[in-house]
């Protein structure tokens, strides 16, 4: 038939135009890299966190908390070179580990976008509210759970239909974004020197020194804080053909880093100067919100407001679209049930696994707010534990991957070696002791009782204190939703044994792309 | 090759009826149908080639369809089948041009007008945008 070997002539015509795949330039590239970790929106669900943690030496987490993300990203980058599915940890770790393993990462994936889920559409209504002048219907939870609801549903049809703004508005909008927060900063930090607001703090150089407070701290931070930059790695290393394919994804990586890390630490040392460090833990819920209205006249203040909204909206886009690709990915491997893979015939995008994430997170979110006292505080600590997990397995699978090439030059020693486990280990340490921080509810600044307090033990082995009482409930949702894969694991193992009988697999070589993972019977893609 | 006869076709009664009156233009001039169909996965959120690839093999049995129906229709119109990995409007035009054809046909949106403004509408934006004629076939009301 004609059709392929005209499809490739076809497809060689294309000209560059929007954020078509093989055509995209220095900006797009790097508004991709920074438009998916949403820093306004990031800003507002975790600044209050952070300075929960770690007091006024939140800056240094937003540095450090960097360290591990540009570690992993090393082998996002590597990794997708192998192979560019969408399942992404699932498929790699599949081939480097193990089926088993390479499951519950991908299971992993799932459970940390929709672990998100809530705190966007809890910072979508609030934001909303906020909008409006409506602060008191802001501060309520019902209206705000309306709002939420319907922002997951109208996000969810937009992915659907598979609606995507050009790259043109992205840019712009973009670019208002990181405008709006650095005259924040700016006027923030202004009017710190010349009006000294109350509780008002000069920045100092200690805040940029991680190392003050307890190791626990320490982790707890960065287990918040890396999720500001979560969905930069994979944005930036997409191994697409751009304009100039040699040099556009380096420097959009280092570009799209510069302004993130940047905007991250200016904002982060302004608004703890405002009204002092405790003032954003006790208003973690609308950090932005609250000190907007100080910092801003009213119209400023809503453009800050709008900027947050438009962030969050590009954050679940980019939530929902790899959330239901990863569903996809498992479906077209036999990892999951084959529905998944359905291709809604009008709009060409995964139309049961967008419909069946959006309606969980529905259920989720509304079943949440039921039982959490503090919806975005929970979902934004328990999503640290998503992604350190997956992260963390990422970073394995590459050296494991590639374990072959690892001492062929100082290059790879560093980037598929020495990067990806460096990182993988920071994750996992981070945790493994965000695990007994979070478990013991002194520690917890959201005021949450904990779960199981049966569970408990109190010991000291050398210098190290393991204290365990109970659960709290960003535990109990990261932790045990990760959990839950295992059984359905071996359910689903039971049922259709297909894909636990992949052989793991090592690179051949650095560049070429991996064999295809095809089970033994049927035929995979 | 010049005075093809382009076949914008996805499978719904739009393009059905399009297919038909496609067929019948095709014979009128004595020229090649080419059935096409243009697909495209957004890159935003990483890596998607096992996605594309599912994507790709649905544009190349809709063509494949297509190119069954039409040859159904009429035995005697040459007919060739193009799946193209770009947007439906890019994939129509390019063809269009690389084909010196003589006219593109579509199935209107009278189905869903609304949805059309909602979403944008390929034959309103091929009407704005192709450069050689552009013909809109309603679907037969039920």
């Amino acid at each position: 038939m004609a059709t392929r070997q005209a499809a490739v002539e076809a497809g060689g015509e294309a000209g560059s135009k929007g954020l078509k795949s093989g055509a995209l330039g220095l900006v797009s590239t790097t508004v991709i890299g920074v438009a998916s970790t949403a820093p306004a929106y990031s800003l507002a669900a975790s600044l209050g966190l952070v300075t929960a943690a770690v007091g006024v030496h939140s800056p240094a987490i937003m540095l450090v908390a960097f360290l591990p993300m540009l570690f992993i990203a090393a082998a996002y980058y590597y990794l997708n070179r192998a192979d560019p599915d969408c399942g992404t940890t699932f498929t790699w770790v599949t081939r480097a580990i193990g089926p088993k393993t390479g499951w519950l990462g991908g299971w992993g994936i799932l459970m940390t976008d929709l672990v998100v889920m809530p705190s966007l559409s809890q910072i979508a209504g609030k934001y909303t509210f906020d909008l409006f002048g409506a602060h008191g219907v802001a501060n309520g939870v019902f209206w705000v759970t309306v709002v939420g609801v319907l922002w997951i549903v109208v996000m969810t049809a937009i992915c659907y239909v598979g609606i995507e703004l050009s790259a043109r508005t992205q840019v712009a909008l973009l670019g208002s974004e990181i405008v709006i927060l650095a005259v924040f900063a700016v006027v923030a930090l202004i009017k710190v020197y010349a009006n000294n607001p109350s509780g008002s703090i000069h920045p100092a150089l200690t805040w940029f020194n991680p190392f003050v407070g307890s190791s626990g701290a320490l982790a707890a931070g960065v287990l918040t804080a890396v999720f500001i930059y979560w969905g930069w790695d994979t944005a930036v290393t997409v191994n697409e053909e751009c304009d100039d394919s040699a040099r556009t994804p380096g420097v959009a990586a280092v570009l799209s880093t510069l302004i993130l890390v940047g905007i991250y630490v200016i904002v982060t040392v302004a608004a703890q100067s405002f009204h002092g460090s405790d003032y954003l833990t006790k208003n973690s819920a609308d950090v932005l919100g609250a000190l907007g209205r100080d910092v801003f006249g009213s119209v400023f203040y809503k453009l800050l407001l709008l900027a947050v909204l438009t962030s969050a909206s590009a954050s679940t886009q980019t939530t929902i679209l790899p959330a239901a690709r990863s569903a996809l990915s498992m479906a077209v491997h036999r990892a999951a049930p084959a529905r998944f893979a359905d291709i809604s015939p009008r709009y060409l995008t995964p139309g049961f696994a967008t419909v069946v994430f959006g309606a969980v997170s529905v259920v989720w979110y509304v079943g949440l707010t039921l039982i959490s006292k503090n919806v975005l505080g929970d979902s934004i600590l328990a999503l640290g534990f998503g992604i350190c997990f997956y992260y963390a397995l990422t970073g394995y699978a590459c050296v494991i991957y590639y374990r072959r090439h690892v001492l062929s030059s100082l290059k790879n020693l560093v980037l598929i070696g020495v990067a990806p486990l460096v990182g993988a280990l920071m994750l996992t340490w981070a945790f493994l002791k965000s695990v007994f921080v979070y478990s013991n509810p002194a520690n917890s600044s959201t005021g949450n009782s904990a779960y199981f307090k049966f569970i408990h033990f109190d010991f000291t082995v050398w210098h190290f204190h393991f204290y365990l009482k109970g659960l709290g409930p960003p535990l109990v949702i990261g932790v045990g939703l990760l959990i839950i894969g295992l059984p359905l694991m071996w359910l689903w193992r039971l049922g259709r044994p297909e894909f636990f009988e992949h052989a793991r697999q090592t690179a051949e070589t650095l560049d070429g792309p991996a064999p295809p993972l095809t089970p033994r019977t049927g035929s995979g893609v | 090759m010049a005075g093809d006869i382009i076949l914008g076709y996805e499978g719904s009664r739009g393009s059905a009826a399009a297919l038909r009156t496609a067929v019948a233009v095709a014979r009128a001039f004595n020229a090649t149908l080419v059935v096409a169909c243009g697909y495209e996965v957004s890159p935003v959120g990483g890596e998607v080639a096992d996605y594309a690839k599912v994507v790709q093999r649905l544009g190349e049995e809709k063509v494949a369809e297509g190119l069954a129906a039409a040859r159904a229709l009429d035995p005697t119109v040459t007919v060739e089948a193009v799946a193209v990995p770009e947007r439906p409007v890019e994939a129509l035009l390019s063809l269009a041009g690389q084909r010196q054809a003589r006219c593109i046909v579509v199935g209107g949106n009278s189905e869903r007008p609304l949805l059309g403004v909602i979403l944008g509408s390929v034959p309103h934006k091929l009407l704005h945008r192709s450069t050689v004629p552009v013909l809109v076939v309603p679907a037969p009301e039920e």
